[in-house]
Parts: C-alpha cells; sequence; structure tokens
C-alpha cells in the first residue's frame, strides 16, 4: 500500500465518522430542562374530586365541543360505565369502587415529560413544548402513530370527520398563551384540580402526603412513570384500585427506540461510504496493476 | 419448490411472532386480582397436610372428617386416637409419634389410620384403606380453617358461675395458672397464686412477647408445644369430657361441646352485647388517680371501671401482661418495658394500647369524623399540644373529673350565633344556599353529648365551634365580638403566593360535602346519588342562568386576576 491509497482510506474513514456525529446529536433528557423552562402541569387529589363533571363541561366550553349535560339524573346513568376520552371530549370523570368507597377520577393527557406520542409523529403534528404543554397541531395526516405509542389511551382519531385529525387535552394551549388557568382547573368546586410548575406542584403533592399519612397512598402518580409525567396523581386507595397502569415502568416511552433509531442514519449513511471507499481504495490497487502491465506493453 | 417452502415457514414465524406480540399487547390486566381459594361448610372436618414437615405435597391434602369418627368412637373415647399423659388425654396425632420428619410422620398416619380401618372392616363399615379415597384430587385446593373462638367475658362469667355451682367454691385454679422461670424444681414451677389470674394469650401467645421475663416464661411454653392453640384445647376440651356425661344425664345437650364449630362459631358478641356482663375482678382500681413519681405534669384521674366495658379484653390496653402501666413504663423507660419511657406508653398516637392512639381510633367513626377528619394527626403534633389540652387530662384531682355536665344550646346569643346563614356571595348559577347553622349545631352537641369521651374533652362550646370555625382563635374572635366568617381568610380568587391556600368556592364545598361523606349522611354528600339532585341538596339551579361559566364574558376584573396569577407563577 501507498501512501496515496492509506490517505484515502483514512479519508473516507473521516468522512463517514464525522456524517454519523452530525447525525446522531445529543440527547437532553426531561429531566435536564434547561432553567427557566419549567414545565407546568396539574395536581389531581382524587380524594378531593366530588364527580361533579363541572370539568368536563368547562372544557367542553373552552375547546368550543359539544356541551355535556351534566345534570344530576344524567350523571348517575353516566358514571356508571367506565369512559374513555374521545375526539369532542377531552376530559372525563370516572367512578371506581373501591375499598374506601367510590372515588372520582378525572382523566385527560398526562402531559408526559418525554412524550411518546410526539416521538412517534411523523410529521412533527405533536410538539412538546418548552412549557410542557403536547400540543397538536393542524398539519397532522392521520397515521394514528400517536394513539398506538400512548401508554394512557389518550389521543383520539376523528373518524366521523371527511379530513380526520387527531384530538386530545394540550392543557389549554391557547389559554395559557393569553394568561389564563386550564377550563377545567378554572370550574373546579372543590380544588381538586391545582395548576403550577411541575416543581411546585410535586412538593404540595409530597406535603400533603407527609402531612396525612392516614390519607393518601405514599406515592404520586406521574412523579416517575413512564420518566414523569406533567400531570400528576393522588390518591387515598392504590392506583390498580382506581383504573391506573402500574406496569408501564419508569422508562421514557422514547427511549425505548431512540438508541435504535439513532443507529439507522449509521447503518445508512456511514455504512455506504466505509464500503465505497474500501472499494475505491480496492480498485486503485487494480489500476496501478494495469498501469504496470500498460508499462511492460510499451517496453516491448 | 424449496425456495417455496422456506418463504412459507418464514412467514409462519412472522406470524407467530406478531400474534404472541398482539397477545401479550392484550392481555395486560388493568387491574391485579388475587384469586380466592374455594372454601368449604366447615362441619367439623380437619385438612391434614404438615406443610411444615413434609414441604411440597407429592398427594393431596387429606380432608379429615373428625366429627365421623367422634361419633364412631363415642364409648371408646378420645384415648382410642389420642395419646395420654397424667390422666389427660393429648390432642396431638398420631398416637406413637416418635421422630418428626418426613417418613416418620407419613408412615405413623398410615399406620394409625389404615390400620384401624382395616381391623373395623370386618366387623361393620368403615373408612377406606386406598390412597386416592383419602388423598382426593379435587380436595387438592380447599381451605379449611376455622375461624378464632373466643372466650369473652360473656363466657367466663358463665363459667364462673356453673363451676361455683359444680365445686360449690371460687376456685380460680381450675382454668388460670401461673409459672415461675426461677423456681429450681421444675415440678413446682406451674402453681397457681389466688390474684394473679391472666388471660392465657400473655404466656402462650409464642414468639411476641418482649421483655427477660416474659421471654423466658413463653420460652418454657414453646418448648413444650403449648402455642396458644394446644394450649385451649387441652385445657377446655379435657375439662368439658370430664363434665360432659353429669350434663347429658340432666338433658343439658349443648354444655360442654366438644365439636369443633361449637367454639369456632365465628359470631362474636359486640361491646353492647357485653355491657351487662360483670368483668372479672381482680381487685384492681375503680377509679384511680394516675400519678408517676417525678413527673412533671399533674396526675390523671382515670376511669377504670369505664374502660373496662368500652373493651372487649383486658389484652387491648394491657397488652403484655395484667400489671399496671408504670411498672413496666418509667420516667426513663427499662429493659421489661422494651425501654418505652411513660410518656410514649400513654401518648403513643399509632399504638392500639395508649390512650392517644386509642382515642384516635374512636376519633375515626363515624359521628366524630365529621369534624376530626380535618385534624391531622401529625399536623397537631408539630403545631404542639396547648396548654389547655393537656389540662383535659392532667388536671391532678379526681374531684368531679368523672362526671362533667353536659353541653347545651341555650346560653348562645342569637346575635352572635345566627339561626340561619345565606351563602349568597359566589351565586352565580345556583340560587343562594341557606345554611342551617343553629340546627347543626344542635345536632353536634346531641352526638357530643351521648358519648362519654366526647363529653370529656369537648369542654365547653367553643370547643364545638372550632370544629368547622378551625384554626380561628375561639377566644380572640369572642373578644371582638364578630362570628367568625369563612371570608376572613378564605378568598374568591386563588392565592397567587400560597396555591394550595383553599378559595371561598372550594373551602365550602369540601368543608360541608366532606363532612357530610364522614358522617355518612345521604343529603348533600359526595358520594351517593340516591337523592337525585345532589347539587340541589344545598342550592337550587337558577332558571335562567348562564350556561357560560369558563368563558366570563362581562368578568374583566376576574380575568385580570387570573393573569396576574399566571405572570407570578412564570419564572423570570
Amino acid at each position: 500500500m501507498d501512501r496515496r491509497t492509506f490517505l484515502k482510506i483514512m479519508g473516507s474513514g473521516v468522512a463517514g465518522a464525522a456524517t454519523g456525529n452530525l447525525l446522531t446529536p445529543g440527547r437532553t433528557p426531561a429531566s435536564e430542562v434547561p432553567l427557566g423552562k419549567e414545565f407546568y402541569g396539574i395536581l389531581v387529589d382524587t380524594t378531593r374530586c366530588i364527580g361533579c363533571r363541572r370539568c368536563e363541561l368547562g372544557c367542553a366550553e373552552v375547546n368550543g365541543m359539544p356541551i355535556p349535560d351534566i345534570a344530576e339524573s344524567k350523571t348517575e346513568d353516566i358514571l356508571k360505565t367506565l369512559r374513555k376520552t374521545s375526539d369532542t371530549q377531552y376530559t372525563v370523570i370516572n367512578r371506581y369502587e373501591t375499598e374506601k368507597g367510590p372515588v372520582y377520577v378525572p382523566r385527560r393527557c398526562m402531559h408526559c415529560s418525554q412524550p411518546g406520542c410526539v416521538a412517534a409523529c411523523l410529521v412533527k403534528a405533536m410538539k412538546k413544548r418548552p412549557t410542557g404543554q403536547v400540543t397538536w397541531d393542524l398539519n397532522c395526516i392521520g397515521c394514528r402513530l400517536c394513539m398506538v405509542s400512548c401508554p394512557f389511551d389518550i389521543p383520539k382519531f376523528e373518524y366521523k370527520k371527511a379530513i380526520p385529525r387527531i384530538q386530545k387535552c394540550n392543557l389549554c394551549w391557547d389559554r395559557f398563551n393569553k394568561g389564563a388557568l386550564p377550563g377545567c382547573v378554572e370550574v373546579c368546586p372543590t380544588q381538586a384540580l391545582m395548576f403550577g410548575t411541575r416543581k411546585q406542584i410535586l412538593e404540595e403533592g409530597k406535603r400533603r402526603i407527609a402531612t396525612n399519612p392516614d390519607k393518601y397512598v405514599d406515592h404520586i402518580y406521574g412523579e416517575y412513570e413512564v420518566g414523569g409525567t406533567s400531570h400528576l396523581y393522588l390518591s387515598a386507595v392504590p392506583f390498580e384500585q382506581i383504573g391506573f397502569r402500574k406496569d408501564l415502568g419508569t422508562v421514557p416511552y422514547p427511549e425505548y427506540s431512540t438508541g435504535f433509531l439513532y443507529a439507522v442514519p449509521f447503518i445508512f449513511v456511514l455504512w455506504p461510504i466505509v464500503m465505497l471507499g474500501m472499494n475505491r481504495a480496492t480498485k486503485k490497487h487494480e489500476e496501478e496493476k494495469h498501469e504496470e502491465k500498460h508499462e511492460e506493453h510499451g517496453k516491448h | 419448490m424449496n425456495r417455496k417452502l422456506l418463504y412459507f415457514l418464514v412467514s409462519i414465524a412472522y406470524l407467530i411472532l406478531i400474534s404472541y406480540g398482539l397477545y401479550s399487547v392484550y392481555t395486560v390486566e388493568a387491574t391485579l386480582r388475587v384469586k380466592e381459594p374455594p372454601k368449604i361448610k366447615l362441619e367439623n372436618k380437619i385438612a391434614i397436610a404438615h406443610t411444615e414437615i413434609f414441604g411440597k405435597l407429592e398427594r393431596p391434602q387429606v380432608i379429615f372428617n373428625h366429627g365421623k369418627h367422634e361419633e364412631a368412637y363415642k364409648k371408646e373415647g378420645c384415648a382410642e386416637c389420642h395419646p395420654e399423659k397424667d390422666g389427660q388425654v393429648m390432642f396431638a396425632f398420631p398416637k406413637n409419634l416418635k421422630k418428626k420428619d418426613k417418613t416418620a410422620v407419613m408412615n405413623a398416619y398410615h399406620d394409625a389410620c389404615i390400620d384401624c380401618h382395616k381391623k373395623s372392616a370386618k366387623k361393620e363399615k368403615t373408612g377406606p384403606v386406598n390412597c386416592g379415597d383419602c388423598h382426593k384430587k379435587q380436595e387438592k385446593t380447599l381451605v379449611v380453617k376455622y375461624p378464632k373462638a373466643e372466650f369473652d367475658f360473656y363466657v367466663h362469667d358463665k363459667h364462673v358461675k356453673k363451676l361455683k355451682e359444680k365445686i360449690g367454691k371460687d376456685d380460680c385454679g381450675l382454668c388460670h395458672h401461673s409459672y415461675d422461670p426461677y423456681e429450681e424444681d421444675e415440678t413446682l414451677r406451674l402453681v397457681y397464686e389466688p390474684g394473679t389470674e391472666e388471660s392465657c394469650y400473655y404466656c402462650h401467645e409464642l414468639g411476641k412477647k418482649r421483655g427477660p421475663e416474659l421471654t423466658k416464661i413463653t420460652k418454657a411454653a414453646a418448648d413444650k408445644g403449648l402455642s396458644i392453640k394446644e394450649a385451649s384445647h387441652q385445657q377446655c376440651l379435657n375439662c368439658h369430657l370430664k363434665y360432659r356425661e353429669d350434663y347429658l344425664k340432666k338433658g343439658e345437650k349443648d354444655a360442654c361441646p366438644t365439636e369443633c364449630i361449637k367454639c369456632h362459631t365465628g359470631e362474636y358478641r359486640t361491646l353492647v352485647q357485653l355491657e351487662k356482663v360483670p368483668r372479672p375482678d381482680r381487685d384492681q382500681p375503680k377509679r384511680p388517680l394516675i400519678n408517676i413519681k417525678d413527673a412533671k405534669l399533674k396526675g390523671v384521674p382515670f376511669d377504670h371501671d369505664y374502660h373496662q366495658i368500652a373493651s372487649k379484653t383486658c389484652r387491648s390496653c394491657h397488652h403484655e401482661t395484667l400489671k399496671a402501666c408504670k411498672d413496666c413504663h418509667d420516667l426513663t423507660g427499662k429493659p421489661e418495658g422494651n425501654y418505652v419511657n411513660v410518656a410514649r406508653a400513654y401518648h403513643d398516637v399509632f399504638s392500639e394500647h395508649s390512650c392517644e392512639g386509642c382515642h384516635n381510633v374512636k376519633k375515626a367513626e363515624k359521628d366524630c369524623n365529621g369534624c376530626h377528619h380535618y385534624i391531622a394527626v401529625v399536623e397537631a403534633d408539630s403545631l404542639g399540644p396547648k396548654d389547655k389540652s393537656c389540662g383535659i387530662c392532667h388536671s391532678g384531682e379526681i374531684k368531679g373529673a368523672f362526671s362533667r355536665a353536659p353541653l347545651s344550646v341555650a346560653g348562645l346569643d342569637p346575635q352572635k350565633v345566627p339561626n340561619k346563614v345565606k351563602v349568597e356571595v359566589l351565586s352565580k348559577e345556583y340560587e343562594p344556599s341557606e345554611f342551617p347553622h343553629m340546627d347543626i349545631i344542635k345536632k353536634l352537641v346531641d352526638i357530643s353529648n351521648k358519648s362519654k369521651l366526647a363529653n370529656y374533652f369537648h369542654k365547653d362550646m367553643q370547643t364545638m365551634c372550632e370544629g368547622c370555625h378551625h384554626r380561628s382563635p375561639a377566644e380572640a374572635e369572642v373578644k371582638k365580638d364578630t362570628p367568625p366568617n369563612c371570608r376572613n381568610c378564605h378568598t374568591i380568587t386563588p392565592e397567587p403566593r400560597n396555591l394550595d391556600k383553599t378559595t371561598l368556592l372550594s373551602a365550602y364545598h369540601r368543608q360541608c360535602m366532606g363532612c357530610h361523606d364522614k358522617m355518612g349522611i345521604e343529603k348533600g354528600s359526595s358520594v351517593r346519588f340516591k337523592d337525585g339532585d345532589r347539587c340541589g341538596a344545598c342550592h337550587k339551579k337558577k332558571v335562567a342562568g348562564p350556561a357560560e361559566i369558563t368563558r366570563l364574558k362581562n368578568d374583566n376584573v376576574v380575568k385580570q386576576n387570573t393573569k396576574n396569577i399566571l405572570n407570578v407563577w412564570r419564572p423570570k
């Protein structure tokens, strides 16, 4: 191997490595949120919720959705079945019969610190805002990957519309920017919902547990689940009794795929370059041989 | 051809993988349920498994019908199967079991059961001799568990009276004995001394006692294999066998039972049923003044008589021996009391045996919990007890301590304490709510007067007010001559500096509905729907009220306030 070949091989190697680095940028986990960009969220105290469904009404009003009938007579029938959020209802209240009597649980998007839906979105319609809200944009193409990726079964598809999109709670992103509280928080008559930065509501939740050890179970749902969520829950009964999954683990959902996904550019970009480099290197050798032969022919 | 086969196999493999993945995704259970093992009617049956010796069983357990065998051996008596010692039947089985290892126990059982079955098969119809007839597969998972038998004060009293009839004098030594671990002559260790009678549990409940002397005694009991189960079966049944014949002659069939389900009924007498039953007399003090030497606080007058009636066993307070608390717990703590000092022994919030612990349990009852669930135990502790609350117990004199006059609403000034309060500041969608202030006071006073505990600790009417008007210095309110108002502390809009501070709307709802919930009042509680209209229980909906509650069209002030709040929350 002569000097020229050696340089070529080295050059292609360095170029490949550089491209690989460009395509695999450093990851910023949610725990290292830069100062001043604290996530906002809601602390839900299920011991305070009285199941009046006023948050459903508030949510429907601020988001321009069909107004639910929250009359008492209807409510009793509705609460008999466990409901899920839908494309026209971003928040629902369910009643669970537990060892400590009936417990009402308001459910809506958990606004994960590292959301699976955002990672799954092909067109970046789903976004995690710097202030914590997981919002969706109008450029949704309706692929429904976010529905598959959500561990809480929250994003819902507008099956009945001509141009369907994904719909879900966006923690009242528009109202937040105008300086108003989320619709559900504003109307809650018992302050079962508390809005604040994630740090504030987490501290408040821990304070409530510490001062009432007999009232709450010693766990804040959403503190560590799927890497932390902006929606935190307090409960008097074990969380599996009020419809929360305990099998989700503490690893953020995108983390399961990022390792693999970051390896993809390496295989598609770096590997051809390496092979090409090798190919060029060996081909040159043949050309030289050819030249040598030619020279030999010339001598004759 | 081969290639096609290969494609086919690969696609099948993928299909299996996909279906397995889907299966595992969709079968994740949202709630975890523990399957309860099936139960059978007890009917004097016993499950023989001895998993402590065998570990995992090779064949299914044997469900043994003890009742049938008792019936069959009526003439011969228990000694036919059970060993005898000093004229007493020991309720162990089989008779000649020498070693307690797997083969020995198995052989002993098989010998005892099968031999007997074979022997009597010649004379009459008898039990099985084949493996599967006793070790039945369908009975593998059955659970035979008898509920605890409770020897309560009613049964105790009955035994005392009957035995007195029989023998002609009081002799507690028939059942009670004490054990002196320091006596050198072993035969003299088990003696009866009048005046030292205690519950069987104190010595025969193994592995729970502390302190040097008690550990020695329970160890001796453990060495003899006399757990509470063994000891009470031996003691009770032998005596029952002895006197059963006499009663049978008289025609009293139910006296002196020996069948399992006669004692293990699973039904227990309540405190109300036991109220009239006299408690055993052992020269306990009736109404002592508990005074600890060198203690800083004054002595506590204690109604021992009443507390006897208010509890089902002596053990609920005297947890390890029937001595006075201060015998084991002194000011600094000593080994007999597991180094728990006397202050802790009386005031431990979470103990079942301390004064405060037991009173806390009472406070969680339905009638009391309406007010008391707001008063967090931990918070009350960290705020530091008020002088006046210590003084309720630590009065230092017996005089007048045991008869408190009931509270009365007669002395209340109708100017200061209104009959009805109209809650209307927040009224928007709903009509103002009319709050029956005086009716509630009357009801609470009534509840308080009925309970001796409440009557003692709710010293005056102000204490009753503090149930709702919490954290307000009652004395100051009275002096100023202005009734405490919810709005004094609870603002209408959220307080930006203290996010947990309750707004007025939520203060009303949480205070009222929380209390209704805890006291089990159906009207206006959060959990019950029976009445249909929960909101209407307190305030009627306006006929043409505004439907839009969040848009706040004309409410610029509120909007401005919310904006300010968010600006405070936002980090700079």
